[in-house]
């Protein structure tokens, strides 16, 4: 079974193909790598046993056979989704959410639910209720956030793909910090019916994979509208991998935003890194631009407001009456509420519903919610305008390779602005990928991110895909 | 930048329907501040922004009834009795 070591799942699925490997064995094989590794990466909250995967298995379709894992912010009919919260820790889900009804639909094997930031509010998986996930380049560190978890299991290949959600950079980052491709579609492609709401307007059901091929299969089955998210676009099904060729689209210029790269917040081994990715794709024939996006350095700020305002009314919902947790020794309805959501949610949570409710406090909107919806305005405008003259953008994911733990535990404000590279995007609806381009003198994985006009996914995947065509990056794996 | 007050927190604690230990004041009053010191910088840009607001549109749908085993909805309250949630005693 060593064919299976690492396996993508364009190469599980030639293997199936031929029946060199049957489903069963392919799911024993991801089922005992989990039992033999996962122990050291803790990257899931629940592995579901085989007889109930295979309960919902349906052997046909793009995803026949292949196993992936779900955050835990995406509902499983009658599987736990907990978002890695107490508050929600016996609350079984009684529906599937769309991508997951979709995903069955096209025979793909959902093995378990992925460890998370508390309702995906984190950079770093930490804030998690239950354990914190390791990186699998190096277990000191963590494997970004929030969808810490999906992205560990991938890079430590216990499974093929993953999926995650994406509010402020929350696929990308962690593709980032592990060396996966990370996809952050557009805003309305992907349903988020049965998605935990964190911040409704910016959240984003996105995929992990190692190579782009994948996460195009993958948003291949997910994408598309649905008539229970009135959010979601018109788009009809269809195959993102079709145009995947290798080759660059002619004529293709990419802006590199040039402001990023010279941002202090960045550092400088990734800059590096992605100076020498973008030389890479001007040699295989990109006309490489430097642009600037000036309200770039204002897209942390303006997420943090609109986010924890959203979060705030979101979140309203646990308070103990019709599912989850509710605290007992409690003397009044108001003492149930608050007793309940104070030893519910962590501390993470609790801060960001009360800056969310500051920010939309009557004395305070102004100031701060309103002028933050302006600038979101500005952001997308900008975002627009700079489509109008290149293809694509291109700037760092991350600001710094992946931390040790605890390392923000003194500077909470820090770790946000985790945010930086990628807030934006969410807040002009625009799509995302972050791709491997190679690693820090420590050996940390670092990744680029390519960002394009509204539903432009097939153009960045068949970008992302030529540039992995010439670079090695993402075949390499961690020792685990 | 405006200074937030221990009160101003338990005011918002308790819009926020959240119990806070006295412990735990300190330590919350320095994260809002931080955060919202960081997140004051988008009144710099935001003044004089002519940029005409994109509204998303939004799918419509039937509004059908669809049944649903409530069983399976009462089974994951805390408390729940003849068919309706138990909560303590308003009055």
């Amino acid at each position: 079974m060593n064919t299976l070591k690492f396996a993508t799942i364009q190469d599980i699925k030639k293997l199936l193909d031929t029946k060199e490997v049957s489903v069963e064995q392919v799911l024993d094989f991801y089922l005992d790598r989990f039992a033999q590794i996962d122990p050291n990466i803790q990257s899931a909250l629940e592995i579901f046993d085989k007889d109930s995967i295979l309960k919902t298995y349906k052997n046909s379709g793009i995803l026949a056979g292949i196993p992936g894992i779900i955050k835990d912010n995406i509902c499983q009919e009658n599987r736990i989704a907990s978002c890695a919260s107490k508050i929600l820790a016996n609350y079984r889900s009684p529906y599937d959410a769309t991508v997951i009804d979709r995903l069955k639909q096209e025979g793909a094997l959902l093995i378990g639910r992925a460890n998370m930031d508390e309702f995906a509010m984190g950079s770093s998986t930490e804030t998690s209720a239950y354990f914190k996930t390791c990186n699998p380049w190096d277990t000191s560190r963590v494997p970004g956030g929030s969808s810490g978890g999906s992205a560990a299991a991938v890079a430590a290949g216990l499974v093929p793909w993953a999926l995650g959600s994406d509010t402020g950079g929350s696929v990308r980052q962690p593709a980032g910090f592990c060396n996966l491709v990370g996809l952050k579609p557009t805003y309305g492609s992907v349903s988020r019916y049965g998605l935990i709401a964190y911040a409704s307007s910016l959240d984003q059901i996105g995929v992990f994979s190692k190579t782009v091929y994948d996460s195009a299969l993958v948003f291949s089955v997910i994408a598309g509208r649905d008539e229970k998210d009135s959010s979601t676009l018109d788009l009809q099904s269809y195959d993102y991998t079709k145009k995947l060729t290798g080759k660059l689209p002619e004529g293709l210029c990419i802006g590199v935003v040039e402001n990023a790269l010279q941002a202090p917040e960045l550092d400088s081994q990734v800059k590096t890194v992605v100076e020498q990715a973008i030389v890479a794709l001007e040699k295989a024939g990109a006309k490489i631009k430097r642009i600037q996006l000036p309200a770039l350095d204002y897209a942390a700020a303006t997420y943090f407001i609109l986010s924890r305002a959203e979060a705030a009314s979101n979140l309203a919902r646990f308070d103990g009456v019709r599912y989850g947790y509710r605290a007992s020794d409690i003397s009044s309805l108001e003492d149930m509420y608050t007793k309940t959501r104070h030893d519910g949610f962590g501390r993470e949570v609790q801060v960001r519903m009360m800056v969310g409710n500051y920010v939309l406090s009557s004395g305070h909107a102004g100031k701060y919610y309103n002028n933050a919806k302006n600038v979101q305005r500005l952001i997308r405008h900008q975002f627009n305008e700079a489509f109008a003259d290149v293809d694509m953008l291109l700037m760092p994911t991350q600001a710094c390779p992946a931390f040790k733990f605890g390392a923000y535990d003194d500077n909470k404000l820090q770790m946000d602005l985790q945010d930086y590279f990628t807030a934006g995007v969410n807040l002009a609806g625009v799509p995302g990928v972050s791709i491997p381009c190679g690693f820090s003198d420590d050996g940390l994985p670092i990744g680029f991110q390519l960002i394009g006009p509204h539903l432009s996914e097939e153009r960045l995947l068949q970008v992302g895909h030529a540039y992995q065509q010439i670079t090695d990056w993402h075949t390499k794996n961690p020792t685990v | 930048m405006d200074k937030i007050t221990k009160d101003e927190v338990l005011k918002i604690a308790l819009c926020t329907k959240l119990t806070i230990e006295h412990d735990e004041i300190d330590g919350i009053v320095k994260q809002l501040q931080d955060v919202l010191a960081y997140a004051e910088r988008v009144q710099d840009i935001a003044k004089d922004l002519d940029i005409p607001t994109n509204k998303n549109v939004n799918r419509q749908r039937q509004d059908k009834v669809i049944s649903f085993d409530f069983q399976k909805i009462l089974d994951q309250a805390p408390d729940e009795q003849d068919n309706y949630f138990v909560v303590p005693k308003i009055l």
